[in-house]
């Protein structure tokens, strides 16, 4: 990097997540010379305000993405309501004529918040 | 004939790179993207991450000299965000050198080459506490202005580094307006201290933003940006907006514009203002501002000194 250094930094990616219950998320990239100091930059950088559970870093050496001409393979042809909700929707009048209400996605979920006593 | 095949496939990859744009679709990284682009990418990027260092500089003389504790630990981790926006962005242009084989180590010493300018508003002096306030509270406005601007930017790693940015920029502002408004209330000197600071300040604030033409310069970067929806508004918009948003607050803390010009006319929507010395402008990026040379060489100085530091991280690898 400077005075002919040029390869010890490596590039790490940042992963955090901020509750016990919440997903890791990606946060930004750092360059550090190994894990250990990637951790304590991440902290750094990164970390300074909001609530912070857990750090990954990723070395990006070992990150297997897709290039652009990969990404092709991610577009999808819109004829799969069967697989969502959107193709069941039609249920939602058939319940309304036995007087009952649509377990939609949002209801169901919100079972989760049921107490049991 | 391979030629023919490359410059077609060359074709090919340009146009889906403009559709990609056009659909509000985000460039990363790795992708193909035109020369032009990559070119106009780094050159703002690395003078965006070298300013928020060279930026932390005025503010940083401040530390020893602020006026309690609390205000001490306040700006001391408003130093800090600046130099870790530093990192955000120069790590987004360090991908973007990949090609050209060039690191942060050669935006640092392009910076002391004066090949990689910094940008003007840091080229001033900080002469009182009020001037750290103001600088928080309108420097960083500005600034909110320009970035906030830019957070749909075509390209990924840019936008998310702004989001990134402008959330702390929340606090900045917040951090000078504290500061302005202690002094704002307090006694008349301290009346006078803010401004005074405006007073000085002002003409930095406007030439913030940019002249609103090439013609000034010879040179903009607001054409090509533009064009590759980095950002989208002028210099001149940007300008009109901070006073849209700013003067009103400004003037409700009973200080006054230095300019007995300035009004907004409602006929053309626009503020008209009296222009601030171009020809200073252009002295100073060419290096040749109030404090240019003198944060230039603490700059190098701290780079030399730190460079233990550098060389001790070398030590293990992995």
């Amino acid at each position: 990097m400077v005075n002919g250094n040029s390869t010890f930094y490596q590039e790490f990616e940042v992963f955090s997540k901020r509750t016990p219950s919440s997903a890791f998320q990606h946060q930004f990239s750092l360059l550090a010379p190994n894990a250990e100091m990637a951790l304590v930059m991440a902290q750094e950088n990164f970390m300074r305000r909001e609530p912070v559970e857990d750090i990954w870093v990723v070395n990006r050496v070992n990150i297997r993405g897709l290039d652009q001409e990969e990404k092709q393979i991610l577009n999808r042809i819109d004829n799969k309501d069967y697989r969502n909700t959107k193709g069941y929707g039609y249920l939602k009048k058939k319940w309304r004529h036995y007087e009952q209400k649509m377990f939609d996605e949002q209801e169901i979920l919100s079972w989760g918040k049921e107490q049991g006593k | 004939m391979s030629n023919v095949v490359a410059l077609d496939k060359e074709a090919e990859l340009m146009e889906s790179f403009i559709q990609r744009i056009e659909q509000g679709k985000k460039i990363e990284a790795d992708d193909w993207m035109p020369e032009e682009y990559r070119t106009v990418l780094i050159k703002l990027i690395s003078m965006h991450g070298i300013s928020e260092i060279m930026g932390a500089l005025p503010e940083k003389e401040w530390v020893p000299k602020a006026p309690s504790l609390y205000r001490k630990l306040g700006i001391m981790a408003k130093v800090q965000d600046e130099m870790g926006h530093g990192q955000l962005l120069l790590r987004v242009a360090e991908d973007l050198l990949k090609p050209y084989e060039k690191d942060r180590g050669d935006l640092m010493n392009d910076l002391f080459k004066g090949d990689l300018k910094f940008h003007n508003v840091f080229h001033m002096a900080t002469e009182t506490w009020g001037d750290a306030g103001l600088i928080g509270w309108l420097v960083d406005g500005a600034a909110i202005i320009t970035q906030t601007d830019m957070l749909g930017a075509s390209y990924g790693p840019y936008a998310r580094a702004l989001q990134r940015i402008c959330a702390e920029e929340v606090f900045h502002a917040q951090h000078g307006e504290a500061i302005i408004m202690a002094l704002a209330e307090g006694t008349e000197e301290q009346k006078e201290m803010v401004q005074d600071a405006l007073n000085r300040w002002w003409p930095a604030l406007l030439m913030f933003f940019g002249p609103a033409s090439k013609d000034t310069t010879g040179a903009s970067k607001q054409d090509a940006t533009i064009k590759y929806q980095i950002r989208t508004k002028t210099n001149e918009q940007l300008r009109q907006s901070f006073f849209t948003k700013y003067i009103p607050r400004i003037l409700s803390l009973g200080l006054t514009i230095p300019d007995s010009t300035i009004h907004f006319d409602e006929e053309q929507q626009t503020w008209i203002y009296q222009q601030p010395d171009w020809n200073e402008f252009k002295k100073i990026i060419k290096n040749q501002g109030p404090r240019s040379q003198a944060r230039l060489n603490l700059r190098r100085t701290s780079y030399e000194n730190n460079a233990w530091v550098r060389e001790a991280l070398s030590a293990r690898i992995n």
